[in-house]
């Protein structure tokens, strides 16, 4: 049960580090994924099955830019829908975390 | 595993799927390997980090059952669904099996209950009033409604409990979603 339970807190989480990524500025799937790869560990394909189902949820929108070298590049970026999700899971988040720190708190 | 290889395999495992919709998702992979390449990374390098091409089409391939069940909740949808949930291949959803399809045997047979009495109902409401019934027509009439009703709402209560199961299933798929299992064993 405890790895169903790591298995969608990890889900969650890399859900709301795209929509972070996002809301700071658009980007590719590619820098996306290599950015999370490096900093929270995270597969690289994982994240294109995730992308399909976030835009399906009309949380992101994509279009095209031309590109110097090569085919134009795949952009995502945030709709209303998802900047709204992005404020929710955040707040969520951050009551998550200062729970647990706080629980971890009083057992040090 | 080269670029063309990997690109094969993925392309045999979305096989089924809409045409432009493997294009799509083979045209997203195809540009991260030419990102990469622009990052001075090597095909096998590449390959190993995005994980099993088969993996990645069963998981594309659930979604897009999930998707079809959720726009429209009829059986061809819900057995795509079952299908693709099930072929993520978490052990515990095939130890279930065998019991999930015991479930469903017995809403199945509920829903041949609910036509057979049904169709008893239309008989007696229709030829029960000239049969001269103990009770009079009207007795056999009602009674024939009565039996009727009692199948519509006992077909109504099985769809509802199908679509709970089916719902309740692609909840516990998504639960062990197995993209999210490499993010955390790569760190072990």
């Amino acid at each position: 049960m405890t790895e169903a339970i790591e298995v969608q807190l990890k889900k969650g989480v890399l859900a709301l580090c795209v929509l972070a990524l996002l809301s700071k500025a658009d980007s590719y799937a590619y820098e996306i994924a290599s950015k999370l790869a490096k900093d929270i560990d995270m597969g690289e394909g994982t994240i294109y099955p995730l992308m399909r189902r976030m835009q399906s949820d009309g949380q992101v929108e994509t279009y095209l830019v031309e590109s110097q070298s090569g085919p134009p590049r795949k952009y995502y970026r945030l709709t209303p829908a998802g900047r709204a999700s992005f404020t929710a899971q955040k707040a969520e988040w951050a009551a998550f975390v200062s729970a647990v720190d706080n629980i971890l708190g009083a057992a040090a | 595993m080269t670029r063309a290889e990997f690109l094969t395999r993925l392309k045999r495992g979305l096989a089924g799927l809409p045409a432009a919709q493997i294009a799509d998702i083979v045209a997203d992979y195809e540009a991260h390997f030419n990102e990469a390449q622009e990052a001075g990374r090597s095909e096998s390098e590449v390959a190993a980090a995005l994980g099993e091409p088969e993996r990645l089409a069963r998981e594309q391939r659930a979604e897009q059952g999930v998707r079809r069940w959720e726009e429209t909740k009829n059986p061809s949808a819900a057995a795509s669904a079952i299908f693709a949930v099930v072929g993520l291949g978490a052990i515990d959803i095939i130890f279930l099996l065998p019991l999930l399809m015991g479930v469903l045997g017995t809403l199945f047979a509920f829903f041949m209950a609910a036509i057979g009495i049904f169709v008893a109902g239309g008989a007696v409401t229709t030829v029960g009033p000239f049969a001269g019934p103990p009770g009079g027509p009207a007795v056999a009439f009602l009674l024939g409604i009565g039996l009727m009703a009692g199948a519509t709402a006992l077909a109504a209560v099985t769809t509802l409990l199908t679509v709970g199961l089916v719902n309740g299933l692609i909840w516990y798929g998504r639960l062990h979603y197995r993209l999210l299992k490499p993010a955390i064993e790569t760190q072990v």
